[in-house]
């Protein structure tokens, strides 16, 4: 299972980001969401959503091996061995890991969907 | 020929709707058109914006097939 | 405190001083927030003869209750001021993003005081809170800064902006944000350029605090799938408020040539099919909305460069559109991009040019006013020539720039009477003369001609269009419950078209804050701010009320000339018939002053005795006023 990012269908509302982190933190607080959404304007004129993509890059390069793959293919980090290092952040290739100075550890999806169960246009879906 | 008529917000109290929350079923004479099916139902034609079906913006002389669905917008305030 | 940032910021703009306080919990209650905490606090702290474009006018910033939290589109942030255009109270709300970002630096309200000696900017990003000079920033346009200062200060900033127009003083020019998201109207933006603040930059990376986050995090994820396949959320996420140029040329009350008469026969050109066809690039959405009404568009104009903006939307249409008789949705686009980075209200800059071309028409504005050129209908040339002449407050576009009342006052040869506006705010995207309801609408709107406070349209269709009968308590209930969502900040749109009852965002605001509150209670509150912003107003600018809610001319007596409108107009009779309805049904005597006993019902008594000083308050009721003030429409087809 992944999600799908299609960004032309990106309005750039930030629900994704809101219930992200009400449903990982508790909180309203879309600077602690791991889905950030950026637009490019005034040209362009476009959004794109961004969340990992769950290559492991991060687990790799991690030197406490903080980093755990689930069975389910879906990296995530043990917050009782990360150390808030910040080395996988530099070595994500996608810039989506993302840091908060009130989160104990980097922050990335775990993929639990509830991003795609409030996008309301299609920019952000489960496939195969 | 039955037509199926959904609406929202201040249209919906006027639609009466009897299927679920949004849509009336009506059954009319085939052929007639959004316009003339608001006469039948007493619904003042300017009280309809405009007509959406199948995803498409219809005039009120727009005239339905047996069994579609057709959403109804009232005028509203625009920003 | 649950639901809001906390702190409220006092600026001292002479000084540079920076002030913090708690915000109150009890002034948080009573008030709510944006247009509440506005009127309050202008109400308690501007001197009633301050000139708004002066040190002693306030600016003020303040989202609402549901700014920033996980409620249905809690995107909307207030602006308030003494308006330069009516000489009262002002509020202005603006959709986008900056609302939330600055619930999460911590902030209810950011009052700026007096007048900064050099251009500056406000940055906050969380507890830091600077005023920065601007002088490399001052002359840019709108759209044109933000961009800039995203590149300057990061992306994570949120930027609200004015033009040269508001820099200038230009009575309606507004603020952007979001690249094409405004507070339009009133002319804030004027006097946030009085004050030399060119702009407002805020990161916020806080958390909310909320009340009871599981409930409010259920009530709205419930909302959302219950919306998803709403019947009209489909054309709504295509085509926002384009869509109802159509049905407003077919119905009568679409300006055209400065409401000479009410149906364009080039309407199709700038229609929102027309707009979806050519020029749209994205669906853009506020803060917190799957609705996404927001069009980004690019206008492709040969001889012009491209130009990208949010828009337009239908009353850009309608006034910078069918009020010029513009024929080509790219002149529309293209005209919405001058007024955004001019930093130009588009509503009353359409009808303030639709009106100078009329007065062109005449022979009262020449081409020698002109700096040589014309002023042509329908001709976008001609348009942007003059409103950089308006921006820039030049020849002719000094008189202009005080806006339709302002210039015809100035003007003078009758030309008040084909001035659509009221207060001195100019008439929003509708014709009145056969939708009676929608001018005592415009006519008694507490901050002058505006259809945020009361649009009445469909109630005129329902209870009938020729009658001026039962059309005054409908424009009252709501002039209560629109401006409700200036409060809350929430989009009012979701209640109106997706059926998202009342009760359902007070639910929210309960989990939001935990507050004992009522919907009941929320109308009483938007009442006593009516009440209030009136008593202000008078104590502005005299009494009795009466000879401030007038009717322009054109719309009482001349009949529209041709269309499906033909042949109709109010009428002075109707039009005093409802006022004086109006007045009754408010709980205000026959010369439009609030009675003590409405404003001690509404908890102000402070502004009767204030009113009884001035000897403006309105005589007694002998058997009291109306117990229940403002009712809704009974839905009636027919």
């Amino acid at each position: 299972m992944k999600i799908k990012v299609t960004k032309e269908n990106c309005t750039g509302c930030k629900l994704c980001q809101q219930i992200c982190t009400i449903e990982h933190y508790g909180e309203v607080n879309p600077k602690k969401a791991a889905i950030r959404v950026t637009g490019e304007f005034p040209e362009p004129g476009v959004f794109t959503p961004k969340l990992c993509v769950q290559c492991g890059a991060c687990a790799r390069a991690c030197p406490f091996d903080a980093i755990e793959r689930r069975e389910d293919k879906v990296y995530v980090i043990n917050p009782e061995t990360c150390t808030n290092c910040g080395v996988c952040v530099e070595a994500c290739p996608f810039d989506v890991m993302f840091v908060h100075a009130d989160a104990p550890t980097p922050i990335k999806c775990d993929m639990c969907l509830k991003c795609t169960e409030v996008c309301n246009t299609g920019a952000l879906t489960v496939v195969d | 020929m039955i037509v199926y008529l959904r609406s929202g917000g201040k249209l919906r109290d006027v639609l009466r709707p009897d299927i679920d929350d949004y849509t009336r079923k009506v059954e009319v004479d085939d052929g007639l058109s959004i316009e003339q099916i608001l006469a039948v139902l007493q619904i003042a034609p300017a009280m309809v914006a405009f007509a959406f079906a199948d995803g498409t913006v219809r005039k009120l002389d727009y005239v339905p097939t047996d069994g579609e669905t057709i959403t109804l917008q009232s005028p509203v305030a625009g920003g | 405190m649950d639901g809001f940032g906390g702190t409220i910021l006092r600026i001292n703009l002479e000084t540079g001083d920076v002030k913090r306080t708690p915000t109150p919990p009890d002034f948080a209650r009573e008030w709510m927030g944006a247009r509440g905490f506005v009127a309050k606090t202008l109400y308690d702290e501007v001197p009633r003869d301050a000139d708004p474009l002066g040190p002693d006018n306030l600016f003020i910033m303040a989202p609402g209750v549901m700014t920033g939290s996980f409620a249905p589109c809690g995107s909307k942030i207030g602006f308030g001021c003494i308006s330069p255009a009516t000489n009262g109270h002002a509020d202005s709300n603006m959709g986008g993003m900056l609302g939330a970002e600055v619930k999460y630096a911590g902030y209810d309200m950011v009052v700026f005081e007096r007048i900064s000696p050099e251009p500056v900017y406000l940055y906050i990003d969380d507890d830091t809170v600077e005023i920065r000079p601007a002088k490399d920033y001052w002359g840019m346009g709108s759209l044109d800064l933000e961009k800039r200062m995203k590149e300057d200060l990061g992306e994570d900033f949120q930027i609200a902006t004015i033009g040269p127009a508001g820099e200038n003083g230009v009575v309606f020019s507004c603020i952007t944000h979001d690249f094409g998201r405004q507070a339009g109207r009133c002319g804030v933006g004027a006097v946030m350029g009085s004050k030399k603040v060119k702009a407002i930059a805020v990161r916020g990376t806080k958390s909310l605090s909320v009340h009871d986050v599981a409930a409010m995090t259920k009530s709205t994820y419930d909302i959302i799938q219950r919306t998803k396949p709403h019947p009209l959320m489909d054309p709504w996420q295509k085509y926002g408020t384009a869509l109802f140029v159509g049905w407003a040329n077919e119905h009568g009350c679409f300006p055209t040539r400065n409401f000479q008469t009410t149906f364009h026969d080039k309407w199709p050109e700038i229609s929102g099919e027309k707009l979806a066809e050519e020029i749209l690039i994205t669906h853009k959405a506020c803060f917190g909305c799957w609705m996404n009404c927001g069009k980004y568009s690019v206008a492709k104009i040969p001889g012009k460069p491209d130009t990208y903006v949010e828009g337009p939307e239908y009353e850009t249409i309608a006034l910078c559109g069918g009020n010029c008789a513009m024929e080509d949705i790219h002149h529309v686009a293209y005209a919405n991009w001058l007024c955004d980075n001019l930093g130009l209200d588009t509503m009353s800059s359409g009808n303030t040019i639709g009106f100078a071309m009329e007065l062109y028409e005449k022979g009262i504005i020449t081409k020698d006013d002109l700096e040589g050129h014309e002023l042509r209908w329908g001709n976008i040339d001609d348009f942007e020539h003059v409103i950089k002449m308006i921006a820039d407050r030049r020849g002719i576009g000094e008189v202009l720039s005080y806006g339709t009342k302002g210039a015809a006052e100035r003007l003078g040869q009758g030309t008040i009477d084909i001035a659509s506006q009221s207060k001195g705010m100019e008439f929003s995207g509708y014709d009145t003369r056969w939708y009676s309801a929608q001018l005592l609408s415009y006519c008694t709107s507490d901050i002058g001609a505006h259809h945020n406070r009361s649009w009445a349209i469909t109630a005129d269709i329902q209870i009938g269009q020729d009658t001026p009968k039962g059309k005054a308590p409908v424009v009252i209930y709501l002039q209560h419950i629109r401006p409700l969502f200036d409060t809350w900040c929430c989009c009012r749109l979701f209640w109106g078209e997706l059926d998202i009852t009342p009760e359902e965002h007070v639910d929210t605001i309960q989990y939001l804050t935990g507050w004992d509150v009522t919907m009941d209670e929320c109308m009483q509150v938007s009442e006593k701010i009516w009440n209030l912003n009136r008593a202000h107003y008078l104590e502005r600018n005299g009494g009795p009320g009466r000879q401030f809610d007038v009717a322009p001319a054109r719309h009482l007596e001349e009949e529209v000339p041709d269309g499906p409108a033909k042949g109709h107009t109010v009428g002075r009779e109707n039009f005093e018939y409802m006022l004086d309805d109006y007045y009754y049904n408010r709980g205000w005597d026959k010369q439009g002053n609030p009675t003590r006993e409405v404003l001690e019902i509404l908890g102000i008594g402070y502004a009767a005795d204030n009113l009884e000083k001035a000897g403006l308050l309105g005589e007694p009721f002998e058997d009291g006023v109306p117990k229940v003030r403002g009712e809704k429409l009974k839905p009636k087809a027919m």
